[in-house]
C-alpha cells in the first residue's frame, strides 16, 4: 500500500507538470489555430458575402447563392431568413451583413439606424410577387373583381354575404381565408387594396400556411381568399383565380407573372434587396450583386420560385445604381 | 523515486506556495463568479432595450392589454401569456401523471436490469433536441390528430403542447425518482413491518415523504415548458390570440403565439427595426426571465426542504 | 404510537386479495406510463427513420435478400446468445458497436483534418508544442527556479513556439458603457517581430506528405498512449511495445496499401488509429480473458451478411430503397433541389461549435464547481455571496434558451464587436447556456468523493490545491465527464440561440476557422422545415433529423458508458 501511495504521488506530480505545460500549450494552440485565414493562391475570387433579410425574398436569394457559387466556389455566400426588420436592425445596419432582402421599402427608422453606423443602403427592386385572389372551383358567378369590391369584402365591418357586394351574387355568407396579420402580404393588401392601414377585418381565418388557404377554398363553395402567386402556381387545378381591376374604368387583369411585370395585373407587390454602398466596394459582393441583378430577369425566377422577374429596364437601372455605388 | 519530487516541493519557498494557493483560490472563485456576471448581463441586456420599449409603450397597457398586434402598434401581452399558460397546462396534464408514474416504477418496482435499460432510455428522451420535437409535432402529430377527427389548424397549440409535455416527461421522472430514491429504506422497512403491501408503501410512505422533491420536479418541468421555444415556433404558429374562455377547445385547435414564439417572431418578421414592435422582444424576454427565474427559485426552495430532511 | 397503529390499521386493509389486485394494477399502470413515454417517442422516431430511409421503396427481392443474408442470421445468433451465453451477448453487443462508433469518430477526425487543421498545420502545431513542452519540462528538471521564472518560462516558451511575437494592431474606440459615447480611440499597430516555431516549420521547403505528418504526430502519440496503457494493465513492457508497434505498422501500411483499396492515405492512417486500434485492443482483451469469445462472431456474421447481400442484389439486379439519408446527403451542401440537398457544412459547423463550447464551458464549469464544493466558505460576507452564486446557478439552468440567444447577440456581437453568425459567437453563447448544467453535474460528482480521501491527503501535508488536483479531481473525473457530455448533447441540439445570434440558414462552405460563418445542424433543420415542397418536409428534413439524432445518441451513449464503467468500479 505505501508503495502505491508513493507511486500515486509521483504520478500526480508529473501529471500536474504535464497539465501546466499542456494547459498553456493548449491555450496558445487554439489562438494559433484561429489565425490561419483561408487564402486564395490561384487568384480566384474569394471572400464572404452575407445575405440576410425577408423570408419572402429568401427563396430567390438562395437560388442566386447556389447558382453563383457554382461559378465561384471560393466565395462563401451565406443566406439567412431573418425577416426584413430583423435583418435591418440586427445585421445590416450594424454592418454585419452585406445585403438585406426586404418585402417592403426600408422605413425611416431603419434608415436612421443605418446612418448612425455609416451604412448606406441602396434600394433595388429585383422581383415582384403577384398577389392572387382565389375562390372555390365551384364558384360560377364571379370572374373579375375591382379593388373596391375587394375592399368591401375585406375591410373592418365589411360585407357579410356575397349579395351585399353585388346583388347578382348569391345570398350566402362569405368564408374568408387570408394570410396572418404578421405577413408582408397582409400589409400590402391592407395598404393598397383596402387603402387604410389597420382597417383589415379580423374575423377571417388567418393562417401562416398558404396550403391551408388552398384547402379551405377547395372545400367551400362560398369561400374567397388571397395569397402569394407561388402557391397558386402549384395548385392551379385546385382553386379558381380571379382577375382583378384597379377601378371600374380599367380592364380586368388575369393574374400571371407576365401580366404583373407588364403592369396589366394590378396586384403586383415589389420585392427589394438592399446592398450597402460600403459592402459593394468589396469585389466579391460586387460580383455577387452583378450576378444577382443580371439573373433577376431570368425565367427561372418565375418557373422555380414563382415570382415576377425584373424587366430589362429594371435590371439596367439597378446595374447603373450598383456601378455608381461601387465607383466604377 | 518519490523522494525527488518531495524534495523539490519542500525546497520551494513557502511564500511561493501560499501565493500559488491564493492564485488558484481566486481563479476558481472567478469561475464561480462568472455565473453571476451572466445573470447580471442577461438582466442588463434585456432591461436596457425593454426600457426603450416602455418609453414608447405604456407599461400598464402592456401588462393588461388583451390584444397583441405588433404590426398595428397594439401591445397587450396577455394573449401571449395566456397562450403560454395553455401550453404549460396541457403539457403538465401530459407530463405529470406519466412522469410521476414512471418515477414510482423506476424507484420502487423496477428490477435492476429493467432500470439499467429504462433510465438511460429516458435520459436519451431528455437529450432529443427541441427542434426535433417541433418537427415531430408539425410533420407527424398534427396530421395524425387531424386524421383522428380533430378539427385542427395546420399550426395549433394542441400538438405543440402535447410535444412539450412529452419533452418534459424525463425531467419530471428523473428528478422525482431522485427524490423517491432519497427516501431512506428504513421508512420503507417500517412500512413493511406494519404489514403494508408494496403499493401501500409506495403511495402511503414514499410519495408523501418525497413530496417536496416531486413538487420541485413539477415546477422545474413547467418552467421548462414556459421557456420552450422551438416546438411552439414550429408547430404552434405565430398568430397571437387572446384566450377565449367561452370556447376552450378553439384555443387548442387554432394557432397561438406564446411569449417565446413572439420573441423569435420579432427577430424573424418584417417588423421595423428600432420601433416598439422590435423592442417588444426585450420586454417579453424580461418578463419571461423573471417568471422562469422565480419558478426555479421556488422549486429550489422546496427541493432544499427535502434535502434537509433526508441527507 | 397507539394512534399511529390505529390510523395505519385502518388503511392497511385486511383484505389481501383486493390489495394484491390493486397493487398489481398500480405497478402495471406505472410500468405502462414509463413504456408509454418511451413508446410514443419511439413510434415517432420510427416514422422519421422510415421517411429518411424509405425501406419499402426497395424491390421485394432486395428486401428478401437482406432478410435472408443479414437479418435472419443476426437474429439467430442473437437468440443463441440470449438463451445460451449472456456474456457472449455482451461481447457481441460491444464488438458490433465499437467499430461503428469508432468509425463515426474517425469521420469526425477526418473532418477535423479536412477543415479545421490541415495535416501539415497539425504536424507543425504538434511538433512545436512538443518542443515547447520538452523545453518547459527540461527547465523544470534542471533549474529549481523561483515561481516567477517558472511562470515566465511556462508562458513564454509555448508562446514563442506556437504564435511567435505576433503583430498587434489595435483600433478600438473606448466608450462609456450604456450611452455609447466615444471617449477616445485606442489605435496602434506593431508588425510581427518573431515568427513562431510553428510558422518556421510550415515554411520549410520540404515537409513530409500529409499522411506521414499524421503518422508522426497523430498516430505516434496515440500509439504511445495505447502502449503505456497496455503496459500498465498487463505489467509487461513487451505487450506494451507490441500494442504500440502494431498500431504504427497498421497505420504505416496505409502509405503503401491505401491506393489499392481506393482510400486516401490520410484516411487510412486515421482509420487505423481511431478504429483498428480500439477494436484490436478490445478483441485481444476478450480473447485473453476467454469469456464470451463466441460473441466476437456476431460482427463477423453481420458484416459477412451485409457483404453477401450487397453482392447478391447487385448480381440479381434488385434496386435498393430510395434513400434520403445517403452518403451524398452527408457530404453535400444544402440545395434548393431536394435530391441534391445535404448537411455537410452544417455538420462541420456543429462539430466546430462544439469544440468552442467544450473549450469555453468545461474548464470554467469545473473550476466553478471546485470552488463551490472545496473552497467556498460557509459564513461571513463571502459565505453569503457564495450562497447567492449557488442559487443563481440553479436558476440559470432554467432560463429559456432564447434569452441566452439575446444575451449572446448583445454580449459577443454588439459589445465585444465580433462578427455575427460565426462559430466563435455561437460556441460561446451556447457555452454560457450549458455552463450551469456543467457546474451542477460537476458539483454532484465532486460531492461524491468520500471525505476520507481528502482527510488522508491533508494528513500527508498536501495543500488544498494539491488535494483538489491529486485526489478530488481524478476521482470525480468520470462523473464530471458524464455530466459534461450530456450537456454537450444538449448544446449540439440548441436552435433558438443560433437564430438570435444570426447563424445563417444556408451556408454552403464548411467553416474552416473558428471565426468563419457557420450553420449548425439544428439551424439547417429549422430552415428546411419552412420549405413548401413536401419532398423537403418528409424526405430531406427526416434525413437531417436522423443525422442529428445519431450524433446526439452517440454522445449520450458514450456518457452512459463512462458512467456505467465508473459505477462498476465503485
Amino acid at each position: 500500500m505505501p508503495d502505491n501511495q508513493f507511486g500515486r504521488t509521483v504520478d500526480a506530480v508529473s501529471r500536474r507538470k504535464f497539465l501546466a505545460a499542456a494547459g498553456s500549450v493548449g491555450a496558445v494552440a487554439i489562438a494559433g489555430c484561429a489565425e490561419n485565414e483561408a487564402s486564395d493562391s490561384d487568384g480566384e475570387l474569394s471572400g464572404e458575402v452575407v445575405v440576410k433579410g425577408s423570408s419572402t425574398v429568401y427563396p430567390i436569394s438562395v437560388q442566386m447563392q447556389e447558382r453563383f457559387m457554382e461559378q465561384h466556389p471560393n466565395v462563401n455566400v451565406t443566406v439567412d431568413s431573418t425577416g426584413s426588420g430583423g435583418g435591418f436592425q440586427n445585421h445590416f445596419c450594424p454592418g454585419d451583413s452585406d445585403i438585406n432582402g426586404a418585402s417592403r421599402p426600408i422605413k425611416s427608422e431603419e434608415q436612421d439606424l443605418c446612418a448612425e453606423n455609416d451604412v448606406t443602403p441602396i434600394e433595388m427592386n429585383v422581383a415582384g410577387d403577384a398577389l392572387t385572389v382565389a375562390v372555390s372551383p365551384d364558384n360560377d358567378w364571379v370572374d373579375c373583381m375591382s379593388f373596391d369590391e375587394l375592399a368591401q369584402i375585406w375591410q373592418e365591418g365589411g360585407a357579410e354575404t356575397w349579395s351585399d357586394v353585388n346583388s347578382d351574387w348569391p345570398d350566402e355568407e362569405f368564408v374568408l381565408y387570408g394570410p396572418d396579420t404578421t405577413s408582408g402580404t397582409f400589409d400590402w393588401f391592407t395598404e393598397n387594396v383596402i387603402g387604410e392601414a389597420g382597417n383589415h377585418r379580423t374575423d377571417y381565418e388567418p393562417t401562416e400556411d398558404d396550403n391551408v388557404i388552398i384547402e379551405g377554398l377547395e372545400n367551400d363553395q362560398y369561400s374567397i381568399g388571397y395569397f402569394g402567386y407561388a402557391y397558386y402556381a402549384e395548385n392551379e387545378d385546385r382553386v379558381k383565380a380571379l382577375s382583378v381591376k384597379e377601378d371600374d374604368s380599367s380592364e380586368c387583369g388575369e393574374p400571371g407573372l407576365q401580366a404583373a411585370s407588364e403592369g396589366t395585373y394590378p396586384m403586383a407587390r415589389p420585392l427589394y434587396i438592399y446592398p450597402s454602398e460600403e459592402a459593394v466596394q468589396r469585389e466579391e459582393v460586387y460580383e455577387f450583386m452583378k450576378f444577382y441583378l443580371e439573373n433577376s430577369s431570368a425565367d427561372w425566377i418565375a418557373d422555380e420560385v414563382g415570382y415576377v422577374p425584373s424587366s430589362q429596364d429594371q435590371v439596367d437601372e439597378n446595374m447603373s445604381k450598383l456601378d455608381e455605388a461601387a465607383g466604377n | 523515486m518519490g523522494n525527488e519530487s518531495f524534495d523539490a516541493d519542500l525546497t520551494r519557498s513557502a511564500h511561493g506556495q501560499i501565493a500559488k494557493e491564493r492564485l488558484y483560490h481566486w481563479l476558481l472563485f472567478f469561475c464561480a463568479a462568472l455565473t453571476v456576471f451572466v445573470t447580471v448581463s442577461i438582466v442588463v441586456t434585456l432591461a436596457v432595450d425593454a426600457v426603450a420599449f416602455f418609453r414608447q409603450v405604456d407599461a400598464l397597457s402592456f401588462f393588461t392589454g388583451t390584444e397583441w398586434e405588433s404590426s398595428r402598434g397594439t401591445f397587450g401581452v396577455l394573449p401571449l401569456v395566456t397562450a403560454t399558460l395553455v401550453v404549460t397546462a396541457v403539457s403538465a396534464i401530459v407530463a405529470i401523471p406519466i412522469g410521476t408514474a414512471a418515477a414510482v416504477y423506476l424507484s420502487e418496482y423496477a428490477s435492476d436490469r429493467m432500470r439499467s435499460v429504462l433510465k438511460p432510455a429516458l435520459e436519451i428522451l431528455a437529450g432529443i433536441p427541441t427542434v426535433v420535437y417541433g418537427y415531430l409535432a408539425l410533420v407527424y402529430l398534427t396530421p395524425w390528430l387531424r386524421k383522428g377527427g380533430l378539427d385542427l389548424s395546420m399550426f395549433n397549440l394542441l400538438s405543440a403542447s402535447i410535444m412539450v409535455g412529452i419533452m418534459i416527461i424525463p425531467m419530471v421522472s428523473s428528478i422525482s425518482e431522485d427524490a423517491m430514491s432519497a427516501v431512506p429504506d428504513s421508512l420503507r422497512e417500517a412500512g413493511y413491518g406494519l404489514g403494508a403491501t408494496k403499493f401501500e408503501v409506495s403511495t402511503g410512505v414514499v410519495i408523501p415523504a418525497a413530496v417536496s422533491g416531486i413538487f420541485s420536479s413539477y415546477i422545474l418541468a413547467l418552467s421548462r415548458a414556459i421557456g420552450e421555444t422551438m416546438i411552439v415556433v414550429m408547430a404552434g404558429g405565430m398568430q397571437a390570440r387572446m384566450l377565449d374562455l367561452t370556447n376552450p377547445f378553439a384555443n387548442l385547435f387554432n394557432s397561438g403565439q406564446t411569449m417565446t414564439a413572439a420573441m423569435v417572431h420579432a427577430v424573424t418578421s418584417d417588423a421595423t427595426g428600432g420601433t416598439p414592435e422590435f423592442y417588444s422582444m426585450f420586454a417579453i424576454g424580461l418578463t419571461l426571465f423573471f417568471v422562469t427565474f422565480s419558478m426555479n427559485l421556488l422549486s429550489n426552495r422546496i427541493a432544499a426542504r427535502y434535502r434537509e430532511e433526508y441527507q | 404510537m397507539a394512534t399511529t397503529d390505529e390510523s395505519t390499521g385502518s388503511w392497511f386493509g385486511a383484505d389481501g386479495q383486493v390489495s394484491q389486485v390493486r397493487g398489481l394494477l398500480f405497478k402495471l399502470s406505472c410500468l405502462g406510463a414509463t413504456l408509454l413515454a418511451l413508446g410514443l417517442v419511439l413510434v415517432f422516431l420510427l416514422y422519421v427513420f422510415n421517411d429518411a430511409v424509405q425501406p419499402l421503396t426497395a424491390d421485394t427481392g432486395w428486401l428478401l435478400t437482406f432478410v435472408v443474408t443479414l437479418v435472419l442470421p443476426a437474429v439467430a445468433v442473437g437468440v443463441y446468445y440470449y438463451t445460451r451465453d449472456t456474456r457472449a451477448g455482451e461481447v457481441a453487443y460491444t464488438a458490433l458497436g465499437l467499430p461503428v462508433a469508432t468509425t463515426l469518430l474517425a469521420g469526425g477526425v477526418v473532418i477535423t483534418f479536412e477543415h479545421i487543421v490541415s495535416p501539415h498545420a497539425w504536424f507543425a502545431l504538434a511538433l512545436s508544442a512538443t518542443v515547447a513542452f520538452g523545453l518547459v519540462e527540461l527547465h523544470a528538471r534542471t533549474r529549481t527556479a523561483g515561481a516567477l521564472e517558472r511562470l515566465a518560462v511556462v508562458v513564454l516558451v509555448p508562446l514563442l513556439a506556437l504564435v511567435g511575437v505576433p503583430g498587434i494592431a489595435v483600433d478600438f474606440p473606448v466608450e462609456t458603457p450604456l450611452l455609447g459615447q466615444e471617449l477616445f480611440r485606442l489605435s496602434f499597430a506593431i508588425p510581427e517581430l518573431v515568427p513562431s516555431l510553428r510558422e518556421v516549420i510550415l515554411a520549410l521547403p520540404v515537409l513530409p506528405t500529409a499522411a506521414i505528418s499524421l503518422l508522426l504526430t497523430f498516430t505516434l502519440p496515440i500509439a504511445a498512449a495505447a502502449a503505456w496503457h497496455v503496459r500498465r494493465v498487463r505489467e509487461s513492457d513487451r505487450d506494451g511495445a507490441i500494442a504500440g508497434g502494431a498500431t504504427i505498422v497498421a497505420a504505416g501500411l496505409g502509405l503503401v496499401a491505401a491506393p489499392l483499396v481506393d482510400l486516401s492515405a490520410t484516411t487510412w492512417v486515421v482509420l487505423a488509429t481511431v478504429v483498428a486500434l480500439p477494436v484490436g485492443l478490445y478483441v485481444e482483451s476478450v480473447v485473453r480473458r476467454d469469456v464470451g469469445v463466441s460473441g466476437l462472431a456476431f460482427p463477423v456474421v453481420v458484416a459477412a451478411g451485409a457483404l453477401i447481400g450487397a453482392f447478391l442484389v447487385d448480381a440479381l439486379g434488385f434496386a435498393g430503397p430510395d434513400l434520403w439519408l445517403d452518403w451524398d446527403f452527408l457530404t453535400s451542401p444544402a440545395s434548393t433541389t431536394p435530391r441534391d440537398a445535404g448537411i455537410y457544412p452544417a455538420l462541420v459547423g456543429s462539430v466546430m461549435m462544439l469544440v468552442v463550447v467544450a473549450v469555453a464551458a468545461f474548464p470554467v464549469g469545473v473550476g466553478a464547481a471546485v470552488y463551490l464544493e472545496e473552497y467556498a466558505p460557509n459564513d461571513g460576507l463571502l459565505g453569503s455571496i457564495v450562497d447567492l452564486i449557488e442559487i443563481n446557478i440553479a436558476n440559470l439552468a432554467g432560463v429559456p434558451s432564447v434569452v441566452y440567444g439575446v444575451l449572446g447577440l448583445t454580449l459577443f456581437v454588439r459589445t465585444a464587436g465580433m462578427q455575427s453568425g460565426i462559430v466563435m459567437v455561437g460556441g460561446l453563447t451556447i457555452g454560457l447556456l450549458i455552463l450551469p448544467i456543467v457546474i451542477v453535474s460537476a458539483q454532484e460528482a465532486i460531492r461524491g468523493v468520500p471525505d476520507s480521501l481528502r482527510q488522508a491527503s491533508y494528513g500527508m501535508g498536501a495543500t488544498k490545491w494539491q488535494t483538489v488536483r491529486n485526489v478530488v479531481l481524478p476521482r470525480a473525473l468520470p462523473g464530471i465527464m458524464t455530466g459534461t457530455i450530456l450537456a454537450f448533447g444538449r448544446a449540439i441540439g440548441e436552435t433558438a440561440p443560433l437564430l438570435m445570434i444570426g447563424a445563417a440558414a444556408v451556408v454552403r462552405i464548411p467553416p474552416d476557422t473558428f471565426f468563419s460563418l457557420f450553420s449548425a445542424m439544428p439551424r439547417q433543420i429549422f430552415a428546411w422545415s419552412k420549405e413548401i415542397e413536401t419532398e423537403f418536409r418528409y424526405g430531406v428534413l427526416a434525413a437531417g433529423v436522423v443525422t442529428l439524432l445519431i450524433v446526439m445518441l452517440m454522445m449520450n451513449a458514450s456518457a452512459i458508458l463512462v458512467r456505467n464503467k465508473y459505477q462498476r468500479q465503485n
